[in-house]
């Protein structure tokens, strides 16, 4: 091995380190929740006289097909947002409950543009040209107690950026999970909201 | 120097595959599948032995070089038996001391994550019983398909995860089943 192969073999290696420190700062991505969709909490619920106990038949979708690691982590979320409304005397996701209302609920989740594309370009100029998908949120929810079903929909997304390119104007970057969870509770929050406004839990 | 070049490239290329053998998610009990399952004139179900048909793969399914196992036991068709304790349980038609009992055999156990469609096929052959009479023996399958990848990254999970999917969709196919709902009726079982 000559002297020139030598440099030409070191410049080599310091190269692909470089791009590779590169490509792990560049292809960082980003999360922002959609801020369209009102904050609801405890404070917004109506007080129902009689709760009844509750069985929550919950499921997370990817394009319509049923997800079961996300319906496992998920699915105490849900729960717990059930459980913190206080709409419901108890609440469940297993049989058992004396005469329960049953709460379904399906998240499904439906990508608004072809994600895997656009990052597969963003990867390929190492992050220099960015790009941004939109993941959209749908969730179908009903009551049935005594025969009588109320049911309603809500919406929501999340926005991500990949590679260089510019955050939704006005939103705050998120971690991935937080940006997730924060979309799940607030989904279930507003389906309780607008279940209970129909007197669904009356 | 290119072939030692190329034997270090290809040496990263192994490292950075990374071949997994792991598990299919932990099932979950499908909303539709509960639903049906709810109907109160079903009775509740103790579930018996599971096993697989010869010849067909029980511990290992293939999926780019990764390799997709089974259930608790690192079987399909345990994986198989412990779903249906979960739908059972979720719906409260699970009675482990039950006089009805359902048991089955794997009969068909398939998994491809092609570059663009990836497709699940399982089968299994279900019989009902009460004091020694057979209720229902039927044998049912499901398919099951899904975006895939040229990306193996984004492949090899979807595939394991679907694979759930289609072992909901089997059971789905069997608690809808009319001969199985006429057979596990309350007042059918109860008559024998």
């Amino acid at each position: 091995m000559n002297v020139r192969q030598t440099v030409r073999n070191a410049r080599a290696f310091g190269f692909a380190l470089l791009a590779c420190a590169t490509l792990s700062g560049c292809l960082s991505a980003k999360m922002y929740v959609d801020p369209k969709l009102p904050v609801v909490s405890k404070a917004d619920m109506p007080v129902v006289p009689q709760p009844r106990p509750v069985q929550v038949l919950f499921e997370f979708r990817t394009k319509g097909n049923a997800n079961a690691r996300a319906t496992s982590e998920i699915r105490p979320r849900v729960l717990a947002v059930a459980e913190q409304s206080g709409l419901f005397s108890s609440v469940t996701d297993t049989a058992g409950a004396t005469d329960p209302g049953i709460l379904k609920i399906v998240i499904n989740n439906v990508p608004m543009d072809n994600a895997a594309a656009k990052g597969f370009g963003t990867g390929l100029t190492f992050g220099l040209a960015g790009s941004m998908v939109t993941d959209g949120y749908v969730c179908d929810a009903s009551y049935t107690y005594n025969g009588h079903t109320t049911e309603t929909t809500v919406k929501h997304a999340i926005y991500t950026t990949i590679g260089n390119h510019a955050a939704p104007q006005g939103l705050t970057p998120l971690q991935p999970a937080d940006a997730v969870h924060q979309v799940m509770d607030q989904l279930t929050w507003n389906a309780l909201k607008q279940l209970a406004d129909q007197q669904a839990f009356q | 120097m290119s072939i030692m070049r190329m034997a270090l490239v290809s040496s990263a290329l192994l490292l950075l595959a990374g071949c997994i053998s792991a598990p299919p998610p932990k099932y979950q009990a499908g909303v539709s599948n509960t639903e049906v399952l709810m109907q109160s004139t079903r009775s509740d179900l103790k579930v018996g032995n599971f096993d697989a048909a010869p010849g067909v793969e029980n511990t290992h399914l293939s999926v780019r070089g990764s390799s997709l196992t089974g259930g608790s036991d690192g079987t399909f068709s345990a994986y198989l038996r412990e779903a249906l304790i979960t739908e059972l349980k979720t719906a409260g038609k699970y009675d482990p001391s039950g006089d009805t009992s359902i048991s089955g055999t794997l009969t068909r156990n398939q998994l491809d994550s092609a570059i663009k469609t990836g497709t699940a096929d399982v089968g299994a052959r279900f019989i009902v019983t009460r004091n020694g009479a057979t209720l229902y023996d039927k044998s049912l399958s499901a398919h099951h398909e899904w975006d895939s990848s040229f990306i193996g990254a984004i492949a090899i999970p979807a595939a394991m995860q679907n694979y759930a999917t289609a072992v909901q969709k089997l059971l789905g196919k069997l608690f809808s089943d009319p001969e199985f709902v006429k057979a596990t009726e309350t007042s059918a079982t109860e008559g024998k």
